[in-house]
């Protein structure tokens, strides 16, 4: 004899009754399972949103370019903080002139400066760097000039000021040929650069750029034993085929000039475009998987709360399972009854969710500068999951009245 | 006629030592295929208990339980739930419908449990509630129907299987006596045509309606064979 009787479109036919009975308890039962869905599916999109929106920069950079970075690749990829300054102005001029496969090279340091127009204030990036910045960069400028090798050799007193800077400073009035301060020293601004927008958490937009030699004798003020010291270096290779070439020669270039025998000695190091797209990818991941973690807390939340009601469901409605098990119910019957019940509310809580979170990715694109989009295979696997959750945390429950004892269940009165 | 129900030795024990109560002990009792008795007996005398050993709901402790020839012992827990569904319907005294439920609905669960196909399971308890003078009223849920038809839905859900027999508990012990004698009508209806019906109950009135009464006390059938013309309004002050 079979001991499942009922079919399984009855049996849902049936959930959906008893659950629509009671409207406001199953909302509330779904409302674990819903801010669960929603926060998984819309976390997983903000990570995702970041993780393009990095990799977008990165890959804006042009696939030529090289950095090179003062510091130990060991201990700068641990996140170790200790950076030293060993990478100076000559060895930029070094590798513009040295390394055949190499284009151009810019030199960049940048201190914290005051800059005041008049009565106007403004903090601001001051960023010393050489005639060959916009060309490595890709960048542009809206008026005027950018640095000249003559204002590297004379230390000129000239400003290129960053876009949104140069509006907040002088607002209607024409920048070009102003004078402002920087740190008390008097520079004569001779351009604006195009918007560049934020690029590798570097702000050019609101920053001053000014010759790095004029920057160490100015700004700075002092300069260290083997010259000017920088922040780093950017250099294009000719082409994308001698990248390799380029960062090879440029290695042996700062290890002869830097008096380095040893590969573990090295006081700098290279990075291209997939290193630094690899670096990325590391660290939204691991941000992602725990936003993902963080929000998938919730969700168990929720999968508690509907074991929860069920439970409580069960009890409140020993009579009913007491009388279906009377006309003929099997364990089976019931204890799939309340299961599809169960099911039910966590599939539907995910649905919705789903929306609210898509709805939410929605937001956070408008709030955040990345793309953030629910991707199909976080829909299905969130819908998927709280399904299973339903079933996992419905299966007490629902075992708790297919054994309910009929007779003890009619009783209850 | 051959016996439907056959008690042979039949004790239900609860609990053990001090606590021990015997809800039945040594019961004998035959019921015929087509007969109509009534169950009656003070308050705790086991009645319900019997009744529940009778309907497949419940394993007595000792004894053997014959059920329309097949000894009930032998029979697993989905097995008797089969059982149920088909051979037997209860009425009970709340009457227990489902309150999510339209009157058809409820009627048409234990075919939902007995695996037949919607159209039929509509059709025929439409049948069955018109059997019960609610032909008008399929749509209802039970909390827009009184006492009295909220009983009649209960009893068309319990022959909506076509049972051979009819289990009540108390059926009009909710009910007021208009009610009660439309109920014990249908009842009378049910048994001329075929269907064995047992019933508790506590009126002399309704136990009158019946051809046969069993007297229970203290978990002991003290007369199998009573008759009804026996009964009076003295009898339950014993
Ligand atoms: N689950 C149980 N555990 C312990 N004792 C029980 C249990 N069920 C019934 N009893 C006892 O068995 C005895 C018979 O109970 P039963 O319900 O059969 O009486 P009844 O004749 O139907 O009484 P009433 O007329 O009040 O309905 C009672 O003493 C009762 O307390
Ligand atoms: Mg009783």
């Amino acid at each position: 004899m079979p001991t499942l009787q009922m079919d399984f479109r009855e049996s849902l036919k049936m959930a959906v009754k008893t659950l629509t009975a009671s409207k406001l308890r199953s909302s509330l039962t779904m409302l674990g399972i819903i801010i669960g869905n929603a926060s998984v599916i819309s976390m997983v999109g903000l990570g995702e949103g970041g993780r393009r929106y990095i990799s977008e920069q990165i890959q804006s950079l042009g696939p030529n370019i090289l950095f090179i970075v003062p510091g130990n690749r060991e201990t700068r990829e641990l996140g170790g903080l200790e950076i030293t300054r060993n990478l100076v102005l000559a060895d930029a001029e070094a590798i513009a002139e040295q390394v055949p496969s190499v284009v151009d090279v810019a030199a960049e340091n940048t201190t914290p400066g005051l800059i005041n127009f008049r009565n106007r204030n403004a903090n601001a990036s001051v960023i010393g760097t050489n005639p060959a910045f916009l060309s490595v960069r890709n960048f542009t400028t809206d008026q005027g000039r950018f640095i000249s090798e003559l204002d590297m050799q004379r230390t000129s007193a000239v400003a290129i000021l960053g876009n949104s800077l140069a509006e907040r400073l002088f607002e209607e009035q024409v920048p070009l040929g102003q004078s402002l301060r920087i740190n008390n020293v008097t520079f004569e601004v001779v351009g604006v650069l195009a918007v560049q927008g934020s690029n590798l958490g570097v702000n050019y937009d609101d920053a001053v750029m000014i010759p790095i030699t004029t920057q160490a004798s100015r700004i700075v003020g002092r300069t260290s034993p083997y010259g000017i010291q920088v922040g780093f270096i950017s250099a294009t290779a000719r082409d994308a085929e001698s990248l390799q070439t380029a960062e090879f020669q440029i290695t042996n270039l700062l290890r002869l000039r830097h008096g380095i025998t040893r590969p573990e000695e090295d006081d700098f190091f290279i990075q291209n475009q997939d290193t630094l797209l690899t670096i990325a990818d590391t660290i939204t991941s691991a941000l992602t998987l725990m936003l993902a973690a963080i929000a998938s807390i919730s969700l168990l939340v929720g999968g508690i709360g509907i074991m929860n009601i069920m439970l409580v469901s069960v009890r409140e409605r020993t009579q009913e399972i007491g009388l279906r098990k009377a006309i003929g119910a099997s364990q089976q019957d019931i204890l799939i009854q309340f299961l599809i019940e169960a099911i039910i509310l966590s599939a539907a809580g995910g649905i919705i969710g789903t929306l609210l979170g898509v709805g939410g990715i929605g937001l956070l694109s408008l709030l955040t500068p990345f793309e953030s989009s629910a991707s199909i295979s976080v829909i299905v696997m969130a819908v998927g999951v709280s399904g299973s959750i339903g079933l996992f945390f419905g299966v007490i429950p629902a075992r708790q009245a297919a054994k309910l004892d009929p007779i003890v269940a009619l009783r209850s009165i | 006629m051959s016996s439907l129900i056959t008690l042979q030795n039949i004790s239900k024990v609860y609990g053990s030592g001090n606590t021990e109560v015997k809800a039945l002990w040594d019961v004998n009792l035959s019921i015929n295929k087509g007969d109509y008795c009534s169950i009656m007996g003070p308050s705790g005398s086991g009645k319900s208990t019997a009744m529940n050993v009778i309907g497949c709901l419940d394993r007595p402790t000792h004894g053997h339980y014959f059920f329309d020839d097949q000894d009930v012992a032998l029979l697993n827990d989905d097995t008797l739930a089969a059982i149920r569904n088909r051979k037997i319907g209860f009425v009970f005294q709340q009457f227990h419908l489902l309150p999510q439920l339209s009157a058809l609905d409820n009627v048409a669960l234990p075919m939902v449990y007995g695996g037949i196909p919607t159209a039929e399971r509509r059709q025929r308890a439409a049948n069955a509630l018109q059997q019960v003078g609610l032909g008008n009223r399929l749509t209802n849920k039970p909390s827009q129907l009184s006492g009295g038809q909220q009983q009649r839905v209960a009893i068309a859900r319990a022959i909506v299987n076509r049972p051979l027999l009819l289990l009540a508990d108390e059926p009009t012990g909710a009910l007021d006596t208009t009610t009660t004698e439309e109920v014990m009508k249908i009842f009378d209806e049910l048994n001329r045509g075929g269907i064995t019906v047992v019933m508790v109950t506590h009126e002399p009135a309704v136990a009158k309606l019946t051809k046969r009464i069993v007297w229970f006390r203290d978990g002991e059938v003290v007369n199998a064979h009573m008759s009804p013309d026996n009964i009076g309004y003295g009898t339950l002050v014993e």
